[in-house]
């Protein structure tokens, strides 16, 4: 395309830096905002309004903050169970399945203490909440480990097997929570019954300890695939199994492993949400709503290309976008859900920027066109 | 154009001094042939002999640089494949292009002239049964592609061409993905419908029994240059092989001495399947001892892939058993192998010996993330892997501005020295290097066959596998041809005449005697 005496052409990128993912990871933001901007205008609103409440209420409002916070936690082990799947080239679909699993575990563990009678039964919390958190992770991992062997054994396609197994474990949790379920509220009310107040989860300045598990998991991760054994042979398997196979790695482990760990902490997830979150403390009838918003883990994990570090902030944006986006649709009577709407549009364009990853726009001069070519392959 | 009115014996289809020039090589020189109506004519060569070229041509994917196609006497000229079609080439591929979803009828009207148009299902497919049975093929019209035997797939390529209105039909390599009584039914096939004055065309690399049996004439090509033109009633397996493989020697190792050791590698009765469940290594049984290579000459696709990866780990023994250093390793894993110093070359470069998006540092962790010198506790010692990393680079010449960089940046050549530096450098009890020479340029040929040796002298038990029987003969202290999945012979290095050695990797049995 030329443009006066200029010529635009697209040139692939032989190598991309993390700040140069960064800029342009940043730039999709700004044209989505700017995108959506024209949905803020169809509706009545003014764009500029409309994103001060979002951003305001998600960041500097003292009720807005906490619930950001709160996701963000979630989103961010959501991601996590998704980017190591991701890094050994498998796709983890399942985390809603994985976390549904986490809260079923979490709570089967308060049935055995007697805790479903009464949220007042006086419990040990040193004792019931680690238990609490190893039945989650334990429960995410076996349902992760489904599709991994399968993987592994049969070469089964995962993303079919962990989507199949979302539905099983929406339809559980909906059987064990209803009247007459397992895990009912003792008033009905198709919710599960409540955690005992004694086993709340500690906060810290009003936001629950998990947010170390997460962020802990962030350095974990990064390390386990820079330095580890392990995260080698993840990264080798990723890219190419015949190659792993040669190296000496197995082809059957390799899946199940990453599976397990990635279920493990979408179990982490369900605990964090249904058991740690101030508010909560139940697996609420909505609890579908949560499983959805599991999939931005994907986005996420997509967006900060498999790194755990480069996740965090990505995940705190979609964190906050969600709380204040909600918000912002009952504040100013918009007529549908901001929140999805507005996650959904950045997700596009943030998906539709990866185009940039791979190539880059070149402006150059149209009289030295000739002398540049060839340069690159 | 039709060729309504053929003849017995009429030209078909005729080339007059084609050339073709890819950079640096002439895959064409002078070629000369002519096919005529109702004639079977085989195109002989090894493989770099400038086969596919030629094929290329004849389809109009490629244009030659010089020289005339003619058809029916009339000269053509082909702008695309599509023109040969329309002039009555039919082309078929040995990487079968067919949609699998689709049903067989579905697959053949693809592209013609009529589909698109109204179309008359239920006459097409009396059309196309008629001649399906004409000359045997035996298919169901209505199955999906993917169901369908690879025989069964070539059956619909080959109909599709008939129904497409081809007078000249090419194949290529016939029977190489076939199993036996498929190979038996395309060869009666073959012969009915050259009685019907089709002119076929079979390219085969190395398959002199099959153009013995089938063909009418054959021509060789060697070096993009036609070598002979043979009445097939007049030509032998020993004529056509020499013609092929030519005599002169083009490289010339010296062969070191060492003075031989223990037996390393001992393998008995080896059976094993191949990709597609046959059997492709039939019962194979040698010795490799210490400072000795053994080489195993043969075409590929005769179970030597399958043996390289039967004895580095990667695939399941039938039968038979394998040992190392006098340690039964047939069930070991290829991790296991790897630390009890089997040191494997694959002839996959791109694919299995290298990881292209991760650093050469990362490449040669590929053989090292399992030693506990470089990696402990889980954790990796990259630094230490760097540290051999930057050794390995200078000491193999392997040209590249630093060991950061992604692999699939280095060339060929400079790929396959970091692959052999990286194996070699573990001090292999067993070296395992498949096809280690192929693809490469004459500089980086030299120096793999060197490392080879220095290898030997290092008292390593080398298996070479090698489709160049040059390289064979001149490297080996024991040469075994290898044919179908078993070794016709295993003749030590020095005796070995290049003759004998090509004529059974062609599968002819010569008995020891008269060698």
């Amino acid at each position: 395309m030329k443009i006066g005496g200029y010529e635009l052409t697209l040139e692939k990128r032989v190598t991309l830096t993390g700040w140069e993912a960064a800029a342009i990871s940043i730039l999709a933001i700004v044209f989505a905002l700017a995108l959506f901007g024209i949905i803020f205008v169809q509706a009545g609103v003014n764009p500029l309004t409309g994103y001060n409440e979002i951003f305001s209420y998600a960041f500097a409002n003292q009720f807005g903050l906490p619930l950001t916070i709160n996701r963000f936690i979630f989103l961010l082990l959501c991601t996590y169970a998704f980017i190591i799947p991701y890094r050994a080239g498998l796709w983890n679909i399942g985390m809603s399945g994985q976390l549904y699993a986490g809260a079923l575990s979490a709570f089967a563990v308060l049935v055995a203490f007697g805790a479903k009678e009464s949220r007042n039964v006086e419990l040990s919390p040193g004792v019931v909440i680690p238990l609490m958190m190893v039945a989650a992770a334990a429960g995410g991992a076996a349902t992760g480990a489904i599709a991994g062997f399968l993987k592994g054994r049969f070469d089964t396609n995962e993303i079919v097997v962990t989507m199949m197994v979302n539905f099983i474990t929406f339809w559980l949790v909906s059987h064990m929570i209803k009247e007459g379920g397992p895990f009912m509220n003792p008033g009905g009310r198709g919710e599960s019954f409540e955690l005992p107040t004694s086993v709340y989860a500690p906060l810290i300045a009003d936001i629950p300890f998990t947010i170390f598990v997460a962020l802990g998991l962030a350095v974990l991760l990064y390390f386990m695939f820079a330095k580890t054994k392990i995260g080698y042979q993840i990264k080798a398997y990723g890219l190419s199994p015949p190659a792993a196979r040669y190296a000496g790695i197995s082809l059957f482990k390799m899946p199940l492993m990453v599976f397990i760990m990635g279920g493990l902490i979408a179990g982490l997830a369900g605990y964090h949400m249904f058991a740690a979150v101030p508010g909560v403390y139940k697996i609420a009838r909505n609890y579908g709503y949560f499983g959805d918003l599991s999939f931005y883990g994907i986005i996420c994990g997509l967006i900060a290309q498999g790194n755990p570090l480069a996740a965090i902030p990505i995940a705190l944006l979609f964190g906050g976008l969600s709380s204040g986006g909600r918000f912002v649709q009952g504040k100013l009577q918009i007529g549908f859900g901001v929140d999805l709407a507005l996650m959904g549009v950045l997700m596009i364009t943030l998906v539709a920027f990866q185009f940039f990853f791979r190539h880059r726009i070149v402006l150059a001069s149209a009289e030295k066109e000739e002398l540049d070519a060839g340069v690159l392959r | 154009m039709r060729l309504q009115s053929i003849k017995h014996g009429d030209p078909a289809l005729a080339v007059r001094g084609i050339t073709k020039r890819f950079p640096g090589v002439v895959a064409n020189d002078q070629i000369d042939f002519e096919i005529r109506a109702g004639e079977i004519h085989a195109i002989l060569g090894e493989n770099g002999a400038g086969k596919t070229t030629l094929m290329n041509i004849l389809f109009g994917l490629y244009q030659p640089d010089e020289g005339e196609i003619y058809i029916g006497g009339e000269k053509v000229n082909f702008r695309s494949p599509l023109d040969a079609i329309n002039l009555g080439i039919g082309m078929v591929h040995q990487n079968r292009k067919l949609v699998p979803a689709h049903t067989v009828i579905e697959n053949i009207i693809l592209g013609h002239p009529r589909a698109g148009k109204i179309l008359n299902l239920k006459r097409t497919e009396e059309e196309i049964r008629e001649v399906s049975d004409k000359y045997g093929f035996r298919i169901d019209l209505r199955a999906k592609v993917w169901q369908l035997s690879e025989g069964e797939k070539q059956a619909v390529e080959i109909l599709k061409a008939l129904y497409r209105g081809a007078e000249v039909l090419i194949l290529d390599e016939p029977t190489s993905a076939l199993a036996p009584p498929e190979t038996e039914r395309l060869l009666a096939s073959i012969e009915a419908m050259a009685r019907d004055e089709l002119a076929i065309v079979p390219f085969i690399t190395h398959k002199l029994p099959l153009v013995l049996a089938i063909s009418d004439r054959v021509t060789v090509l060697r070096h993009g240059k036609v070598t002979a033109r043979l009445e097939t009633e007049s030509a032998t397996e020993a004529s056509l092989a020499q013609n092929m493989v030519g005599r002169e020697v083009i490289f010339r190792m010296e062969r070191t001495r060492v003075e031989k050791g223990e037996p390393v590698l001992q393998v008995e009765n080896l059976s094993a399947l191949g990709e597609k469940g046959y059997q492709v290594l039939k019962g194979i049984s040698f010795a490799v001892c210490e400072g000795e290579i053994f080489g195993i000459a043969g075409v590929s696709g005769n179970g030597q892939q399958e043996l390289a990866e039967v004895l580095a780990g990667l695939r399941k023994a039938e039968a038979g058993n394998v040992t190392l250093d006098g340690q039964d390793i047939t069930y070991h894993s290829s991790l296991e192998r790897w630390q009890m110093g089997i040191g494997y070359i694959p002839s996959e470069r791109n694919d299995v010996g290298s990881i292209g998006e991760l650093s050469l540092v990362e490449n040669v962790t590929m053989n090292y993330h399992f030693d506990g010198d470089f990696s402990r506790r889980g954790i990796v010692d990259y630094r230490r892997i760097r540290r051999l990393t930057e050794e390995l680079i200078a000491e193999y010449g392997v040209a590249t501005p630093g060991p950061d960089i992604p692999a699939k940046s280095l060339s060929g050549g400079n790929l396959q020295r970091l692959i052999l530096a990286r194996v070699i450098s573990r001090k292999p009890r067993l070296v395992i290097a498949n096809l280690p020479t192929q693809g490469l340029d004459v500089g980086a040929i030299e120096f793999v066959r060197n490392k080879l040796l220095e290898a030997k002298k290092e008292k390593a038990a080398i298996l070479l596998i090698s489709g160049d029987i040059d390289e064979a003969l001149s490297l080996s202290d024991w040469v075994a041809p290898i044919y179908e999945g078993e070794f016709m012979d295993i003749i030590p290095g020095e005796a070995a005449k290049r003759e004998d050695v090509g004529a059974m990797m062609a599968g002819l049995k010569l008995k020891a005697g008269q060698q």
